[in-house]
């Protein structure tokens, strides 16, 4: 059998391969698959710790390396140094030879040894740098405070020694000033001079004065610059200061203290000369050490500027080898080790492209042993591949952010690419909403190539859904037309069908009702014009759209239905066709397929003409169920005959829907089970490797058959006994869910009325409450008033109403393709194909961020699963936030009901029958209120909503990092 | 111009652009692709067009507003 083509219809034909690969070009071959991306491998070494697999030494080489190209990172950060990054788009990287990663060991293993000593010996010198500065300037400070103690010296004498001072006196007042400096020591007086700390001044002065009993003279000054700290380059403010005591213990014991406090005690000769020479020579060894210190700087920011060069190349070679080998761990060997043996996933379709490259890497090694490629039979369930391109790739997120399809089941992105944007068109039908968010949409897709480099989160991800935009945007234009809706204004294209006359006595404010034109004249596109502004278009509108929210309801659920017919097919099921399609769709159909066809048989009479009166549907239908055959004013002739019929069709589908399944499964069973089949229980014999085979005896694995890997496989897994109360429990929740939910998701369709006159209303009441107002006024105030309030007009309207309802809309329309439509055929029960490919490695990588230039989109048929769907995640999260406003939905039944309920229900005023429209009347100011209220309620539950997923963020990022781990971790 | 007949106008214009859609549609991979999106795009907007001018063929009520001296101006 040829293969298919692979379509989006469906998710790609998958086989399950087995490689045989020469044990020398193992790496290559890994290579050169991952170059391609279109294998994912399984695991055959399960049992085996990681510490125990083949190439568990390579991948700790690879790691000392990329530690070692980290900490040069780390270096060039620290000297300011930028990377040069790596943009992926541009530059391809050829891959590597054995020998080239090991050249590229080698030299980071120098070049790390290089650096660290330059670091060391820089740090070394600093330290020098920095002692020799505190020096520099305790001998200043100190030399000064000596030069001016000295003038003293004579007072100081006299004061302290009386008795003897005449004497010392004249010998001193005969010598001259240079003896006279050694009087310090003659007064046995002695002194400590150092740097500390200037936070720790204070305690350091208490202590010792506490320790000496005050027997102390403290003097200190502060340094004016600040002194940098060499080990963690900070600027520490620092003191100079001398103490002078008496007797050498106490000297001794200050100098302890200083130390414990962390000064730095320096040697300061008293003498005036030795002093300067002590400054000189200070000064020379500083300058020296600056010299050398600048050397060595630069010698080192030149080795870190050649690394920068080529650092980000490095690194994702190095990932990319240590990704190579960790796929190698992943392999089997024959029992000679001479061969590899690998086994995984790959589309049918690519099968000789994978093929072909076997072949290419294999004769360029020169091998004489060919490499062997083999398709396998196997009952495992395949992955789920769905290949996309940069227009569906967002549509595609959106739906497996739901979930991942089944194997080969329709793809439910397929019929979303349209219903999705429609939908929401529905609810933000506005012309000039629509433009303004199509150029948005076209602005982000003419430049998408710049575009794609932003990485700021919030633009990244609606430049993802930019394509989404455009036909969301595309739709809403139609819409808009349709609605006629131009920022709440309307257009007037076609003549109108309704004209005002000039009642006779007609004064100002006086009501005046149109009349229909009586040729038969209907405006042919939208909404007819003569209904805006006036007093009842909001009992028209609500009527018109709330029919329009149930037909396309009806429309899009059947589309949706008849896709598990297709299902059926494709899986070869028929009993889903007879036991769930068919008798589903009937129940369906003539219940609301009816209510559809009532509508429209409704609009195509013409009532006034007849003479007859116009019957509310809703109550209809409810008298349908409640007192069949019972009409209340009849739509139709033989009504009550077609409706108990209809009825009756209903409910008889129910135990069809019940039993029909679940029985013919069994007789099928048990029909299997006369003719001698049995359950296939025990282990059959399939060339798959699989761990959890615990029959199996350890070690047994290489010698079944020839030599290969050949290991008996339990597929009882996946033929699972046939149990008749399970299918049957399964079978009722089915039918429950599903007749409840034709009810339940027919209304919810109604949010599609609702959502819609929010957001015309709110567009109503934003252009009334700024530019309405500013228009009304005359004079240089209106031509100020019309400025300020055009700015507030345009600001508010992109804010409010093209952001957040336009978010709102989207939420709602989200909704209704997950669960209303994806629950009448998706099953949602695959698990995502994810190929090691170095592309999507490199593009995930949170480690490889800071060396690569940012990258955003995908090329034409990358996997989606070659990217973090973060956006999904985002809208998971803000999709919950909605759903976690049940009282929303339930409010919009609730509104339907309590409409029912007071005699002024919606369908009903449309109806409009003459007894109820005075009582209409009267309600209409209450509408509108109630409708404003909708409006703001709706706008108060976006902010929330918005702000939530805001807030919300670090946590969803968070989780969209377990996502990001790949195929091989 | 613009009768009750108009739906089925609408309706033959709509069928012939989904058989045109189907034939047009560019052949390889996102051939489905295209027929689908085509024809589900052109019957939706179809459907919206037709209940709207369903809605208004025989309207039961008639649009009434209070009027100023200065609307019958002009």
């Amino acid at each position: 059998m040829a293969p298919r083509q692979d379509s989006p219809f469906r998710s790609a034909d998958m086989s399950m391969v087995q490689l045989y690969v020469s044990n020398e070009i193992g790496r290559e071959v890994v290579t050169a698959l991952g170059e391609l991306g279109l294998c994912q491998f399984r695991d055959l070494n399960e049992d085996v710790s990681a510490f125990q697999r083949t190439f568990t030494q390579e991948i700790r080489r690879l790691d000392n390396v990329e530690r070692q190209l980290r900490y040069f990172y780390t270096q060039m950060e620290k000297a300011g140094i930028s990377l040069r990054k790596l943009d992926l788009d541009v530059e391809r990287l050829s891959t590597p030879s054995t020998s080239e990663i090991d050249e590229l060991s080698e030299r980071s293993q120098k070049l790390e040894q290089r650096i660290s000593a330059l670091n060391d010996s820089y740090e070394t010198l600093k330290k020098r740098e920095g002692d020799l500065t505190e020096w520099r300037w305790v001998l200043r400070e100190a030399g000064s405070f000596f030069d001016r103690a000295h003038g003293n010296v004579e007072e100081i004498r006299a004061s302290t020694d009386d008795d003897d001072a005449p004497l010392l006196s004249d010998v001193e007042h005969n010598h001259s000033a240079p003896d006279a400096e050694r009087s310090f020591s003659g007064m046995n007086i002695g002194f400590v001079a150092g740097v500390i700390n200037r936070d720790r001044i204070g305690a350091f002065e208490r202590i010792l004065w506490r320790t000496l009993r005050g027997n102390l003279y403290m003097n200190q000054s502060e340094i004016p610059e600040p002194l940098i700290d060499p080990t963690n380059n900070e600027a520490i403010n620092k003191n100079v200061f001398v103490i002078f005591a008496h007797g050498r213990e106490i000297l001794a014991k200050i100098r302890k203290i200083s130390e414990s406090m962390g000064a730095d005690v320096y040697n300061v000769d008293e003498n005036s000369d030795l002093r300067r020479d002590q400054i000189n020579e200070v000064n020379n060894r500083l300058q020296d050490v600056q010299n050398v210190l600048r050397n060595t700087q630069a010698t080192l920011e030149a080795e870190l500027n050649q690394i920068s060069q080529s650092l980000s190349a490095w690194m994702v070679l190095v990932t990319k080898e240590k990704a190579v080998y960790n796929t190698l761990n992943l392999f089997s060997y024959d029992r000679a080790r001479r061969t590899l043996i690998a086994e995984g996933w790959c589309p049918t379709n690519d099968l000789p492209l994978i093929r072909s490259t076997l072949q290419d890497v294999t004769n360029r090694a020169g091998l004489s042993v060919p490499s062997i490629i083999n398709e396998i039979r196997t009952n495992k369930k395949p992955p789920t591949y769905l290949k996309t391109n940069k227009f569906t790739e967002g549509f595609q997120t959106i739906v497996n952010a739901y979930g991942t399809a089944t194997y080969q089941e329709v793809n439910p992105a397929m019929p979303v690419i349209v219903t999705f944007p429609f939908l929401f068109a529905v609810m933000f039908g506005d012309f000039g909403h629509a433009v303004i968010m199509l150029a948005a949409a076209l602005a982000m897709i003419y430049w998408e190539r710049s575009l794609k480099k932003v990485t700021f989160e919030l633009f990244a991800m609606i430049f993802y859904g930019r394509y989404i935009a455009l036909v969301m945007a595309v739709f809403s234009i139609f819409t808009g037309l349709i609605y006629n809706d131009v920022f709440s204004k309307s257009m007037t294209v076609f003549p109108s069908a309704w004209e005002f006359k000039k009642p006779d006595g007609f004064k100002d404010g006086t009501t005046v009702t149109a009349t229909l034109n009586d040729h038969g004249y209907r405006y042919p596109f939208g909404l007819d014009w003569a209904w805006h502004g006036t007093d009842n278009d909001l009992l028209f509108s609500n009527s018109y759209k709330m029919k329009m929210s149930i037909i396309l309801g009806w429309a899009h659920m059947t589309y949706s239905l008849c896709f598990s017919y297709i299902n059926a097919r494709h899986f070869k099921k028929p009993i889903d066709i007879w036991g769930n399609f068919i008798p589903g769709m009937i129940f369906f159909q003539s219940i609301f397929g009816y209510l559809v066809i009532c509508i429209i048989y409704k609009w195509s009479v013409d009532w006034q003409a007849k003479g007859a009166e116009p019957p509310g549907l809703l109550n209809m239908l409810i008298y349908m169920f409640l007192q069949p055959g019972f009409i209340d004013k009849p739509l139709y002739p033989g009504q009550s005959a077609v409706q108990k019929a209809l009825l009756l069709l209903a409910v008889i589908q129910v135990p069809i829907l019940l039993f029909l399944k679940p029985y013919y499964l069994r007789w099928e069973h048990n029909r299997a089970r006369g003719k001698g089949y049995r359950g296939i229980g025990e282990t059959a014999h399939v060339s798959a490797l699989d761990g959890d085979d615990e029959t199996r005896p350890n070690g047994n694995s290489l010698d079944e058959s020839d030599g290969v890997a050949m290991i008996s496989q339990n597929i009882d897994e996946e033929h699972e006994e046939f149990e008749f109360s399970e299918v049957m429990i399964h079978q009722v929740i089915h039918t429950i869910e599903f007749c409840l939910n034709c009810v339940s998701h027919t209304a919810s369709y109604l949010r599609l009325w609702a959502l819609s006159l929010a957001h015309q209303q709110l567009s109503v009441v934003l252009w009334n409450m700024t530019l309405g107002n500013a228009l009304a006024t005359t004079g240089p105030l209106g031509v100020i008033m019309i400025v300020i309030c055009f700015y507030m007009w345009f600001f508010l309207t992109i804010a409010i109403l093209v952001c957040m309802e336009g978010t709102s809309a989207m939420l709602h329309s989200l909704r209704l393709a997950w669960v209303e439509s994806f629950s009448k055929f998706a099953e949602f029960n695959g698990w995502p194909f994810q190929p090691f490919s170095f592309k999507s490695m490199l593009e995930e990588s949170e480690d490889l961020t800071e060396y690569l230039a940012p990258e955003r989109g995908c090329d034409l048929n990358c996997s989606l699963h070659d990217r973090p769907d973060s956006i999904g995640k985002h809208l998971v999260a803000a999709f919950h936030l909605e759903i976690l406003q049940p009282h929303r939905s339930h409010q919009l039944v609730h509104r339907d009901l309590d409409s029912r309920h007071g005699d002024a229900d919606l369908l009903d005023l449309a109806v409009g029958t003459v007894a109820d429209r005075d009582a209409a009347h009267d309600q209409v100011g209450c509408h509108e209120m109630r409708d404003l209220l909708v409006g703001l309620f709706d706008f108060l539950a976006s902010v929330v909503a918005v702000g939530l997923g805001v807030a919300h963020l670090g946590e969803l990022l968070d989780g969209a990092e377990g996502a990001l781990e790949g195929p091989f971790d | 111009m613009a009768q009750g007949y108009s739906v089925f106008i609408g309706l033959v214009v709509v069928v012939a652009l989904c058989i045109a859609s189907w034939f047009l549609s560019p052949k390889g991979e996102n051939q489905v692709l295209w027929r689908s999106s085509l024809i589900l795009s052109v019957v939706s907007c179809y459907l919206m067009w037709a209940i709207t001018f369903l809605a208004q063929l025989h309207p039961l009520i008639e649009p009434r507003k209070a009027l100023t001296e200065e609307f019958w101006k002009h």
